[in-house]
């Protein structure tokens, strides 16, 4: 049987997972924040209902899947050019640059790379995808879980997750095919190169983008594998963590604070 | 689609009854999938023209009494202004406008399987003046009803 010793200890092995996940869900570091603690104050509350019939982590990802949900239903989702929107906004925010340039040179997370930039661009693109499309592909390309498991995290049928599964892949391949610059030479989005020039203005950009095997194999992969390769670069980097951390985190909050004003204004 | 169109189809084969004041076309198969990958399929408007090859765009809200507007291969350059006249989830969903009704119905087979049925009557008093104008439907309702059932198999039978 669970006790709440073990769930501290446990919940401890997989925190930052969750807390990535719920930030790639929610674009706010504040409501990562919060809704991990919710979600252990609700685990620790309700651990004599946890009967192992599945993993642990399972059944808290479920937990704080279903606060996420409850947060982001009235919200409207992102349109899939959310970075052609949020750049506009950010060409005229003289202060936005500032502060980014202020980080850049003296934070030890202000670094500026372009496999970090991609991980940032995919949670503001991903966003346009309806809710429950989001959950399960986050939940399957980025953190592994299995269809069964991503069935009782959304409390959905198998089948619905496959579904889920099969839109929003497809959806997401085609998006960034058709705006992508890196993996096509015909994309409208070139932010990750444009400003990698102005945080790193002496780096041969070159160099850096054949570091990324997804920029290297655009030409001979399919959008499939590339977008494969993508997922791959989500899975390797922790948003709270790497190196890039604050400087992505703080464009990260310019574009929800952008969104929040745009999709008001638009209704 | 009625009892006579039924007991003369064959799965996947559209059939076609012609009357003076009215035309219905109807089309069955069988679909290994559960229904709500079915309805999912069919009431998720802008995912339409990924899966099914008939359809140019499809914009709008399939929900009960909305509007969207549909664009076929039949006749690209036309949009066609529909209405959702019911929405019965994992059942039935019609749609249509002044012309006619075109009904997506949805049975639960045995172990996993779904029967699909889809129909469209057009009709009305001036019906004979123009029923020559207007294409067959036959083909291409076989081509949704295949490209629906290929698609929910592959999502149904997919492993991961």
């Amino acid at each position: 049987m669970m006790t709440t010793d073990n769930l501290a200890t446990e919940f401890e092995t997989f925190q930052g997972e969750l807390k990535s996940f719920i930030l790639r869900m929610t674009a706010s570091a504040q409501d990562a924040e919060d809704i991990v603690q919710e979600t252990f104050i609700k685990a620790h509350s309700k651990i004599d209902t946890f009967r192992g019939e599945s993993s642990l982590k399972t059944w808290v990802f479920a937990i704080a899947s279903n606060l996420t949900k409850d947060m982001l239903r009235a919200k409207q989702r992102w349109p899939e050019n959310v970075t052609d929107i949020c750049r506009e906004a950010a060409l005229s925010n003289e202060v936005f640059f500032q502060q980014a340039m202020q980080i850049r040179q003296t934070s030890p997370q202000g670094k500026f790379e372009i496999k970090e930039h991609i991980s940032f661009c995919f949670t503001c693109v991903s966003k346009s995808l309806p809710l429950e499309q989001h959950l399960a592909l986050l939940l399957k390309e980025v953190y592994g879980f299995k269809v069964k498991e991503i069935a009782e995290i959304i409390d959905q049928s198998d089948d619905m997750v496959k579904y889920y599964l099969r839109v929003a892949r497809s959806k997401m391949i085609e998006v960034f095919d058709h705006r992508c610059s890196l993996i096509n030479k015909e994309g409208v989005c070139y932010q990750c190169t444009e400003l990698n020039g102005i945080f790193n203005p002496k780096q041969k950009e070159q160099e850096e983008l054949v570091k990324i095997k997804m920029v290297r194999d655009a030409e001979k992969s399919s959008k499939e594998e590339l977008f494969a390769l993508r997922m791959q670069i989500l899975q390797e980097l922790d948003p709270f963590e790497s190196d890039a951390a604050e400087l992505q985190l703080h464009h990260l909050e310019h574009n929800r604070q952008v969104m929040e004003k745009h999709l008001t204004e638009r209704q | 689609m009625n009892a006579s169109v039924a007991s003369m189809a064959q799965e996947g084969k559209a059939t076609t009854v012609k009357k003076t004041f009215s035309r219905e076309t109807s089309v069955y198969i069988n679909i290994n999938a559960d229904p709500s990958v079915v309805w999912a399929l069919l009431t998720n408007a802008s995912d339409y023209a990924r899966w099914n090859s008939t359809v140019v765009s499809l914009e709008g809200e399939i929900v009960q009494g909305e509007q969207i507007a549909l664009k076929s291969t039949l006749d690209p350059k036309r949009t066609f202004t529909l209405k959702v006249k019911e929405f019965e989830p994992e059942k039935r969903l019609v749609w249509g406008d002044n012309m006619g009704n075109r009904a997506y119905i949805i049975e639960k087979g045995e172990a996993g399987q779904v029967t699909f049925t889809m129909s469209e009557r057009i009709g009305g008093p001036l019906f004979p003046l123009f029923a020559r104008a207007i294409p067959s439907f036959d083909e291409s309702f076989e081509q949704i009803a295949a490209d629906l059932k290929k698609e929910a198999e592959t999502i149904s039978s997919s492993k991961n």
